[in-house]
């Protein structure tokens, strides 16, 4: 009796994948949402969106350096991609777009079976709609901004990580470094994953010392600089020249388009004095390594974790986010169900993020459209989003420490010393 | 001073100074025609020829460093051109728009709204091109009390085709040229004075003495050039020219008769005395009763010329017995017309739309220039080109294009475009607009900006004119300016908290405490 339910939900989980992949390939057939949203700042930032990447395949078809101006800055491993093998066609976009996120949703799944060493588990369909019907992801696929190749690539490369096939984790991460440079900090963490004994198991509620294998982190970190100086080389050699650098890593750390987004730069950036930007350029971007050694430190018998915490600072915190890196860190939250009871505020949280994704879109429309309102209402609302993924963020971190401690007590209290 | 003794003293040096001035030559002119919608176009030119001089390049100009004696040539013009080694220049100051479908062609062809500027430079000096033509347009401004410093590297092109040097042409390769264009430029009578400061007889005498600030600045359109160049058999030219369309029907809207006196409320008391010609040239009107006063010198296909150096004091006048009845016809000489707007209504992006008209029974090839600033970002995918709603991407020839760099070049996009004959086609691109730093905003941001004509030349006509189109205003997304510090502290607030809070969590120690019942 009991294995014939068992089997029965293990078939439900198994359908439960294509049926929501067919849903979101008939979602995108359906609507045409891209002239609707193909302008909106909170879907896709001048470094991924679908405008400026159509703009530099004309140029580069028209024998006009793509990189030799300011719109276009996607990697030229894009750039090549859609230059030879994928034509520019909207429809057939917005499938390709789809796919990759149905690839994203199965790695999510892969991910979450390698952590609890199952080939099958009830809560597949659970994680897999997780990542499909989320919002925050499924609205930029369908504005087709690349971020969404930078989330199946993130959860390609963990995925890979996680089952222990280094060379293709490295290589996905080697990709993703070259669609998005602050993704190299996740390097950290995929090798310390890599190099692991326990790989993607949870060991929150159990921490121990990490013992590194010296030898073999050394290796993986050298396949993965030699995967991205080997993609460094192509790139150049597509693009003629080494143009590429300061229009698509570049503009990581210079932010020259301050075109508005969901995230903290644009408009500090925009007010800021002009002798004092580069100062804040750099401690903006210091900002963001600070978190990467002491994450990996403090989790480093869970780096799947330290990769998860990572994943949301880079969503807070980057330069260019959009509303697809803040959506696989709250995605990935279905992989870790553990933290669940140890979380602190998740009411607070969801409903600070309820707050900034109503009043996002609102604000923005009538700042730039109405002209009832002006930048200060947009910009606060983005203040309203980075304190929702502060609260997620801390959290998290609090509740994978002190999971450590295990089940309150009655009559017992835990707090920090 | 009194009068006589003054006329005793041009009377005994004129003769020593033209003697020495042999190689210097002045000419003025006034060109005056009668518009059909009643309106009056004048055009003063006023002309400086430095006889056989070669033209200031990068190679003699370190071996000419000797004092500069002019008579006639403007001097403080004379030592911008030395000092910076410009081949060829040509700036004009205007104010309004160029209205080609009833004025016609104008007899300048610089008629763009505001400010611009363009030169041709040797290459090969110690000094790069970029830094004379810094150093030219600063010394300009100061020379023309113009805000042409504005013309920065952000404005700066080269759009070579459009902007042909005039006796340069086997020579380009070791020139090169650097235009811009500032069309929020307001002309007014603080830039009049040194242009007249300009001339040999300044406003005292001769044709100049017509240009009335009052009057000139009244005027729907009024523009003011100053156009270098070296014209290999006779030497350096200079040529300043003050256009105008005045209105006589203003005042009377019955009439559009016109005096010196109406249009200009002066009349020329005498000649300069060092121009070699000055002539008045006034288009007679076409198969209407009219009379002209007084009798001109000389009648020639159509235009009566008078001679300013042998008549007394002159005040043409035009009149007509038969009233005045306003046609909306359109001129036949204008048989292309352009109409540029920019669409939609969001702060961040919207599409360039242009409309261009071809009147004649053959298709006709046009060249089409837009130098944007890079505050305008075009999306040349999105480019099309209808024809009676039917898309025409063939007409397309040739495109050239010089992508925006954020913060500091400018755009250059020109491309060649055949019109079907009689026919409208309709040019359409999408784009966006820029997000500024609050530093690079205009003190009045909300105002918007001033985007520059485009402009346009007709590659089969001859000989070749370019038309320009009106300058657009892009409303471009403000920041709150005076919040500057308010940002930087909330921001910065938000930031430490969460950093603070996540370290607080990594590296404090989690304890269990028996709670105190």
């Amino acid at each position: 009796m009991l294995r014939v339910t068992a089997l029965r939900m293990a078939k439900s989980t198994t359908l439960t994948l294509p049926a929501l992949a067919g849903c979101r390939i008939a979602l995108a057939l359906a609507t045409d949402l891209y002239d609707t949203l193909k302008h909106n700042h909170q879907l896709a930032s001048p470094l991924t969106s679908y405008l400026n990447l159509q703009e530099g395949v004309f140029l580069f078809k028209n024998g006009v350096n793509p990189y030799s101006g300011g719109v276009f800055r996607h990697s030229p491993i894009l750039l090549s991609l859609f230059t030879t093998v994928i034509p520019t066609s909207r429809r057939l976009a917005s499938i390709l777009w789809t796919l990759s996120d149905i690839a994203g949703a199965w790695a999510l799944v892969q991910l979450w079976r390698a952590r609890q060493r199952a080939p099958q588990t009830s809560r597949d369909g659970l994680v897999a709609a997780a990542y499909l019907l989320n919002p925050y992801l499924f609205l930029p696929t369908l504005a087709l901004s690349s971020s969404t190749f930078e989330n199946t690539l993130t959860l390609l490369s963990l995925m890979f990580a996680a089952q222990g096939n280094a060379s293709l984790a490295l290589v996905s991460a080697a990709i993703l470094l070259h669609l998005s440079l602050p993704s190299i900090l996740l390097s950290a963490p995929l090798i310390l994953l890599l190099s692991s004994s326990n790989g993607p198991l949870s060991q929150l509620a159990s921490p121990r010392a990490f013992t590194p294998n010296d030898k073999k982190w050394i290796a993986l970190l050298g396949e993965y600089v030699a995967y991205a100086v080997f993609l460094s080389v192509i790139s150049t050699l597509v693009s003629g020249g080494l143009s590429w650098i300061p229009q698509t890593w570049g503009a990581n750390i210079t932010l020259p388009d301050l075109t508005p987004n969901v995230g903290v730069w644009w408009y500090f950036f925009t007010e800021m004095f002009d002798h004092f930007r580069p100062f804040f350029l750099m401690v903006f971007s210091v900002h963001l390594i600070i978190y990467v050694a002491p994450l990996c430190i403090k989790f480093q018998y869970d780096p799947l974790y330290a990769a998860f915490v990572l994943l949301g600072v880079l969503g807070t915190f980057k330069a260019y986010p959009t509303m697809a890196d803040i959506g696989l860190f709250a995605s990935m939250f279905a992989v870790f169900p553990e933290l669940f009871p140890y979380l602190r505020h998740p009411i607070v949280t969801i409903l600070l993020h309820l707050h900034a994704a109503l009043l996002m879109p609102l604000f923005h429309h009538l700042w730039l459209s109405q002209g009832t309102a002006n930048a200060n209402f947009f910009y606060a609302t983005t203040l309203v989003f980075a304190c929702a993924n502060g609260a997620a963020l801390t959290d998290c971190i609090w509740a994978g420490l002190r999971i450590a401690i295990g089940a309150p007590e009655e009559g017992f209290s835990v707090v920090q010393e | 001073m009194n009068p006589k003794c003054r006329r005793l003293w041009f009377s005994l040096f004129l003769p020593l100074a033209v003697l020495s001035l042999h190689n210097e030559v002045f000419d003025e002119q006034l060109n005056i025609r009668s518009l059909p919608d009643g309106k009056v176009a004048s055009r003063f030119s006023f002309t400086t020829v430095l006889v056989g001089a070669s033209p200031p390049t990068p190679q003699n100009h370190s071996s000419q460093d000797d004092p500069r004696h002019y008579s006639l040539f403007p001097l403080a013009l004379g030592q911008i051109l030395h000092e910076y080694a410009v081949t060829e220049m040509h700036l004009t100051l205007n104010a309004g728009k160029w209205n080609y479908d009833h004025w016609g062609y104008p007899d300048e062809d610089g008629v763009g709204t505001g400010a611009e500027l363009w030169a041709w430079m040797g290459d090969g000096a110690v000094s790069t091109v970029d830094e004379r033509w810094r150093g030219l347009r600063n010394a300009l401004a100061g020379l023309f009390c113009a805000s042409l410093g504005s013309l920065d590297e952000l404005r700066t092109t080269s759009p070579t085709m459009m902007f042909a040097p005039g006796a340069l042409s086997n020579r380009t390769s070791t020139h090169s040229l650097r235009h811009a264009s500032l069309p929020s430029e307001h002309v007014c009578t603080e830039n009049l004075t040194p242009f007249l400061k300009l001339l040999p007889c300044k406003s005292l005498s001769g044709i100049a003495t017509l240009l009335n600030p009052h009057r000139l600045f009244d005027a729907d359109w009024h523009g003011m050039g100053l156009h270098v160049s070296w014209l290999p058999q006779q030497g350096v030219q200079v040529k300043l020219t003050f256009q105008t369309i005045s209105d006589p029907l203003r005042p009377q809207s019955s009439s559009r008769d016109w005096s010196f006196a109406s249009v200009f409320e002066r009349t020329i008391q005498r000649s300069c005395p060092v121009a070699t010609s000055s002539q008045i040239v006034v288009a007679l009107p076409f198969g209407v009763p009219y009379t002209i006063n007084p009798q001109p010198s000389l009648v020639d296909q159509g235009h009566a010329i008078f001679d300013v150096v042998q008549s007394g004091p002159l005040d043409v006048s035009l009149h007509w017995p038969s009233g005045f009845q306003y046609s909306t016809t359109r001129l036949a000489e204008t048989t292309f017309s352009v109409r540029r707007t920019l669409k939609g209504y969001t702060q961040d992006n919207g599409q360039l739309s242009v409309l261009l008209r071809n009147d004649e029974d053959s298709p006709v090839n046009i060249a089409y220039l837009e130098t944007m600033p890079w505050i305008i970002q075009l999306y040349l995918h999105t480019l099309t080109l209808e024809v009676d709603g039917v898309s025409r991407n063939d007409l397309l020839q040739n495109i050239t294009y010089i992508p925006p760099v954020p913060h500091s070049r400018a755009t250059l996009f020109q491309i060649v475009l055949q019109i079907p004959s009689r026919s409208t086609l309709k040019l359409t691109m999408d784009i966006t607009k820029a997000f500024l730093r609050y530093t690079e905003h205009p003190p009045d941001a909300q105002r918007g900006w001033d985007l520059p004509p485009a402009v346009f030349v007709r590659l089969d006509g001859r000989p070749q004119r370019r038309i320009y189109a009106p300058a657009l205003l892009v409303d471009l997304a403000t920041p709150d300016f005076s919040m500057p510090y308010n940002v930087i502290i909330f921001t910065c607030s938000l930031i430490a908290f969460i950093f603070g809070s996540v370290f607080n969590y990594l590296t404090r120690r989690f304890i269990v405490l028996p709670v105190p019942s």
